[in-house]
């Protein structure tokens, strides 16, 4: 059984022990929320732009400004620890709002919004979303 | 909480005055389930969004998983629209609609 990937220390601290493998899985989802940002081409765009009020065809401004300048931020903090051996609370939830995204951008983006499609993905697209819940598990259980 | 504004009806005498009651419906921010975020992720965010004990971050977590949606919070366009994007960028699926 594989050990905890990230643990709450006495300082308050959390400790990432990620190997290498798991650093570069990271940094590629995170590569790839930081690109869907500002590429309306890439496949993970509309995930991260979903209506706030779907009885509306346009959005209030304001807030999908507030929302991509949030989300900006914390995919640029993530990027910019993504090699630090302990995040404080800030850095960790950007990191469990960055890794959340790309989870589900990437069922969004292959239509695996139910159960059955779900199991019915390919093993490649099944072991990167299982890779992504392991980390998330660990992350929210140290926060 | 929903906002009421009475209004007193001109042209009335005392008597047959009445006060009439408009209240404005609250607006509802909605979670979504699906069938891959951790629920551990989900009681994390509500927790931080929120600021929501334990407890009640989980029970709605619950209501999300078993019925599909919930609603996590009442109110005001502006908060409730600010609630929403703040759970959309911990990357969960939510929205907001008029309480009916």
């Amino acid at each position: 059984m594989a050990g905890r990937l990230f643990v709450r220390r006495r300082d308050g601290r959390i400790e990432v022990r990620l190997n290498d493998d798991a650093r570069a899985i990271a940094r590629e989802a995170f590569g790839h929320v930081l690109a869907a940002e500002i590429d309306p081409a890439h496949e993970w765009h509309a995930s991260l732009n979903g209506p706030i009020d779907p009885s509306h065809d346009v959005d209030d401004p304001l807030a999908t400004f507030n929302r991509q300048h949030e989300v900006t931020s914390n995919v640029e903090l993530a990027v910019a620890t993504l090699n630090e051996e302990f995040l404080n609370d800030a850095e960790a939830w950007a990191w469990l709002c960055t890794l959340q995204i790309a989870l589900r951008a990437t069922i969004t983006a292959k239509g695996l919004l139910t159960k059955d499609r779900l199991e019915g993905a390919d093993e490649t697209t099944l072991e990167y979303i299982t890779t992504l819940q392991t980390f998330l598990f660990s992350l929210a259980d140290a926060m | 909480m929903p906002s009421v504004k009475p209004l007193r009806v001109s042209g009335e005498t005392q008597a047959e005055s009445s006060v009439a009651t408009i209240t404005e419906r609250p607006w509802n921010v909605v979670v979504w389930d699906d069938p891959v975020t951790p629920m551990t992720v989900v009681v994390v965010i509500f927790r931080k969004v929120f600021g929501y004990p334990n407890n009640k971050a989980t029970q709605l977590m619950l209501t999300v998983h078993h019925e599909g949606r919930a609603i996590v919070w009442s109110g005001p366009l502006e908060r409730a629209q600010g609630y929403c994007v703040k759970l959309q960028v911990a990357g969960l699926l939510s929205t907001i609609e008029k309480d009916s």
